[in-house]
């Protein structure tokens, strides 16, 4: 009889070695996904014994904190729309977006260090506190640029060049999160999409802002050189299509087409680009590539190179066709000019600190890449300095200031051109890169030049 | 193989004095007093309410082992020496977790574990004769029989199984007194026919097979966990009974053959009743996918999961999970909330002191000295262990959810009792070994 006991002895060590593979699979394959599932009801209940980390402005305003009112802990917001988009908004009932789903680990301090930190605050019986975030943002300057939107749809981001910091981050129209649980049904049925945030997840048709990549790449090149000036008869033919153009232009060199923004001359140099190279160029300035931020982002998009014809071509060249940026996009497009070529990695979280002021981590500015060499990028900021000047983008010249700009107007199915500006002041020591963007009105000069306008005035004045 | 391993003569064989004593048990007894004291402190240290109440139930807990401990010294018991604190060890852990669950449960299951070991040291001292189970093999099935007729007619509908008796106040499960009768009965029936049952006269379908006196009995075995299946709708446990009835009758004849026809009709009669029976149907359906029902009747095996992944790697500590979002967390689910709160090291530490305790038990079943003897150990050793293997799996849906209890841990007076009568007629047929092999130097098992 031994020998069958043997044997089922032996079957029962396997079935129990089967039970605990099987165990020690659940729980380190499956445990992340097991214990963060919207459904485990664990995770809200640890949130709600968490003094959540607050969301500060550069100057240290509150845009986020967490208040109790009696044993129930409430998310505050401040600064309310302003900052809607960035800071997000925390809802047991909605889930998290922006900031508060991004950073939620390190605002719950359930991350690093603070995670211990916090085990030992419990077993103490205080509330564990989370984590603080300091943002590049000026609460002041989203305020205005929140005003300056207002009942319009659109977009404004504003970046110091020299290290990617973000300055302004709004999009139009915005949502109240501190209401978010009694408003999310009518704000996520409104075809204005307030909870889209349209800096990092608009794509737009660039328009004549596209000229600043198309410039820059054709320069670095010798193409614009090669191209020397030509003369505009107001139309571009390619192969039997005729690309229209806003005017005839007369004699234009390289300066006086950024100025009047001549759809001729670009579309021309895009042509002698070639599909390749300008996709090359383009790629520099960071299309068609994932970008590290704190928050989402969707990818700028420049068409195939295999698939551009010579039409296809001048139309990237003006920023029409398949072409397709994000306001952010444009805004490091411009940021990466003013710094010389040099594109800086954005940045929106400044300093993660714990409650009692310890700092666990400086964010420090940081090379994305280099788009363009150093002379290129100055003699296109000297082009851009001169549609301040005496071209499309006067309304955004500031008495007294050296402003650089482009203007836009992309064209859309959806009625008037969507308004674009990009601009930078000032010019000999850029402080601020500006890219605003508002749908449906009109030519950028009139509407989004002067928004970008009030945005450079204030940081100027700032220090 | 199982056999082999050397440290057993120190601990089983024991020194070849008369009255050597029982010093391994004593020194070992202290794993299941820390234990339990180690997970009051950090039951206090998570701030919970109660926790002062794990102290004096940690000094009982462990006086009720050691005065075991003394009974068994004192009458020279010879039984092995790992089976008290093993179980000591599983009934610290499951009465630390139940009182971070509910204390009061927690004093209700030390006052089961103590009429357990009131219960093992009774049969440890006079039930000592198992020799002569066959003598009353059928009145152990007669009262099986009146047991379940009784919980047929007169049981209480408690989690969907239709198998409680009560009587006034006082409420258990027979199917736990089945379990031993069962396992009683067979060691008596196959003691006296297994040599019948192994050769065989007749040839059925190019089988040999016994005379029908001889099967009948058996057939009436599986008519029971049918009868079980069909009107109390308790699965698991009539898949603990069948399938230790199983392994018995293999053990006893070795022939693979019983094995093939019991599982043939197992698997016959699990088909018939997953056509009959629409809750066979949902357990089976929730098995392959709970995701898809974790509202309905997924809910319980998806709150299982939840709390085994956030255990994650040392789980959250004792007091700091949240076990109460698991259904039944006192009962069947506790293995989910040991997992949470002690981690995969906590559950695989669990199952580990299992696989110690069914190790003891069959070497116990190996060295026996006579086939009553194997068969009774392989037999209890082999109930403990589907039944502790179908929990864990049901838990983490390695197999389909069946409710029952997971041993000497999970709350239960009448599992309670139950598992602790069974150790102690382990003890015994290990006793009769170290008894008669006095004077050997080794195991004098044959193998």
């Amino acid at each position: 009889m031994t020998g069958p006991i043997r044997k089922v002895a032996l079957l029962v060590i396997a079935a129990f070695i089967v039970a605990a593979v099987h165990l020690t699979y659940i729980s380190l394959t499956q445990g992340e996904k097991l214990s963060g599932h919207p459904l485990n009801r664990r995770q809200a209940g640890i949130e709600q014994t968490i003094v959540r980390g607050g969301i500060f402005d550069r100057r240290g305003e509150q845009l986020a904190e967490t208040m109790w009112q009696g044993s129930r802990r409430q998310r505050l917001y401040p600064q309310g729309r302003a900052s809607a988009h960035i800071v997000g908004y925390d809802s047991t009932q909605y889930g998290k977006s922006g900031l508060e789903a991004a950073y939620n680990g390190e605002l719950l301090g359930l991350t690093g260090t603070a995670k211990l930190e916090n085990l030992a605050a419990r077993l103490l019986g205080r509330h564990p506190e989370g984590i603080n975030l300091q943002l590049t943002v000026d609460s002041r300057l989203q305020e205005l640029a929140a005003d300056m939107l207002k009942g319009r749809r659109g977009a404004v981001v504003a970046i110091e060049p020299r290290t990617g910091k973000v300055l302004v981050m709004a999009s139009s129209p915005a949502f109240d999160p501190g209401q978010i649980d009694r408003q999310f049904a009518e704000v996520s049925r409104d075809p204005a999409s307030p909870l889209l945030n349209r800096t990092l997840q608009g794509l737009y048709l660039p328009g004549s802002t596209m000229k600043v990549v198309t410039g820059a790449v054709a320069l670095s090149q010798s193409a614009a050189t090669r191209q020397g000036t030509i003369l505009c008869p107001g139309y571009l033919d390619i192969e039997g299509r005729r690309l229209g153009d806003i005017k005839t232009h007369g004699q234009v060199d390289f300066d006086r087409a950024m100025a009047v923004s001549c759809n001729t001359y670009f579309g021309r140099l895009g042509l002698a680009l070639g599909a390749k190279t300008f996709s090359r160029g383009a790629a520099g300035f960071g299309f068609n590539s994932g970008l590290a931020f704190d928050l989402p982002v969707r990818n700028s998009v420049f068409p195939d190179a295999g698939t551009l014809n010579a039409n296809g071509l001048a139309e990237a060249a003006i920023g029409q066709g398949g072409v397709a940026a994000t306001p952010l996009q444009m805004a490091l497009v411009t940021a990466a000019i003013a710094n010389d070529g040099v594109m800086m990695k954005p940045f929106l979280v400044q300093t993660l600190a714990e409650a009692n002021g310890r700092v666990l981590r400086q964010t420090r500015p940081e090379v994305l890449t280099r788009s363009v060499d150093r002379d290129t990028a100055r003699r296109v900021m000297q082009a851009m300095v001169g549609a301040v000047v005496n071209g499309t983008g006067r309304p955004a010249a500031i008495p007294g200031v050296n402003v650089a700009g482009k203007t836009g107007s992309a064209e859309n199915p959806h009625g008037e051109p969507h308004a674009w500006f990009v601009g930078v002041a000032p010019a000999e020591q850029p402080r601020v890169a500006v890219a605003v963007v508002v749908e449906n009105a009109g030519h950028g000069g009139a509407v989004a030049a002067p928004i970008a306008r009030e945005i450079m005035i204030q940081v100027l004045n700032e220090r | 193989m199982l056999g082999q391993i050397g440290t057993g003569e120190m601990v089983s064989g024991g020194p070849v004095e008369a009255h050597p004593g029982r010093p391994v048990e004593l020194s070992l007894l202290g794993y299941g007093t820390v234990i339990y004291l180690l997970g009051g402190v950090l039951f206090a240290l998570a701030g919970q309410t109660g926790a002062g109440q794990s102290l004096p139930g940690a000094v009982g807990l462990a006086g009720a082992f050691v005065l075991t401990h003394f009974w068994l010294t004192l009458t020279h018991h010879r039984g092995d020496q790992l089976m008290l604190p093993l179980i000591g060890v599983l009934s610290a852990l499951g009465e630390v977790e139940l009182y971070r669950l509910s204390p009061a449960l927690a004093i209700r299951q030390f006052w089961w574990i103590c009429l357990g070991l009131v219960v093992l040291i009774v049969l440890t001292r006079w039930g000592k004769n198992y020799r002569n189970l066959s003598e009353y093999r059928y009145l152990f099935m007669a009262v099986v029989i009146i047991l379940l007729v009784m919980t047929i007619v007169f049981g209480v509908t408690i989690g969907g199984a239709r198998n409680w008796l009560s009587l006034g106040s006082f409420r258990f499960q027979p199917s736990e007194g089945v379990k031993i009768l069962l396992v009683l009965f067979l060691t008596g029936f196959l003691d006296e026919n297994r040599e019948l049952l192994a050769t065989g006269t007749r040839r059925f379908f190019g089988f040999q097979l016994p005379e029908p006196r001889y099967l009948g009995p058996l057939l009436l075995t599986w008519g029971i966990t049918l009868l079980l299946l069909v009107f109390q709708r308790d699965l698991g446990t009539a898949l603990i009974f069948f399938a230790t009835f199983l392994v018995m009758v293999y053990i006893a004849t070795s022939r693979g053959t019983y094995v093939g026809w019991g599982l043939a009709l197992f698997l016959a009669g699990s088909a018939t009743a997953y056509f009959l029976f629409p809750h066979v149907q949902e357990r089976f359906a929730v098995w392959l996918n709970p995701w898809g029902m974790q509202a309905g009747g997924g809910y319980q095996v998806v709150q299982s999961l939840f709390a085994i992944g956030s255990g994650g790697l040392v789980g959250t500590g004792i007091g700091l999970g949240q076990p109460f979002l698991i259904p039944a967390v006192a009962t069947d689910f506790i293995y989910a909330a040991v997992v949470e709160e002690m981690g995969l090291a906590g559950g695989i530490g669990v199952l580990l002191v299992y696989l110690l305790l069914i190790y003891r038990g069959y070497r116990t079943a190996l060295a026996a000295n006579s086939p009553a003897g194997m068969i009774l150990a392989a037999g209890i050793t082999s109930l403990l262990a589907i039944q502790t293997f179908v929990i864990v799996a049901g838990v983490t849906r390695l197999l389909p959810l069946t409710g029952i209890t997971l041993p000497f841990i999970s709350y239960g007076g009448s599992s309670m009792v139950a598992n602790f009568a069974l150790i102690g007629l382990l003890l015994n047929v290990s006793q009769d070994t170290a008894r008669r092999s006095t004077g050997d130097a080794g195991e004098g098992a044959p193998s």
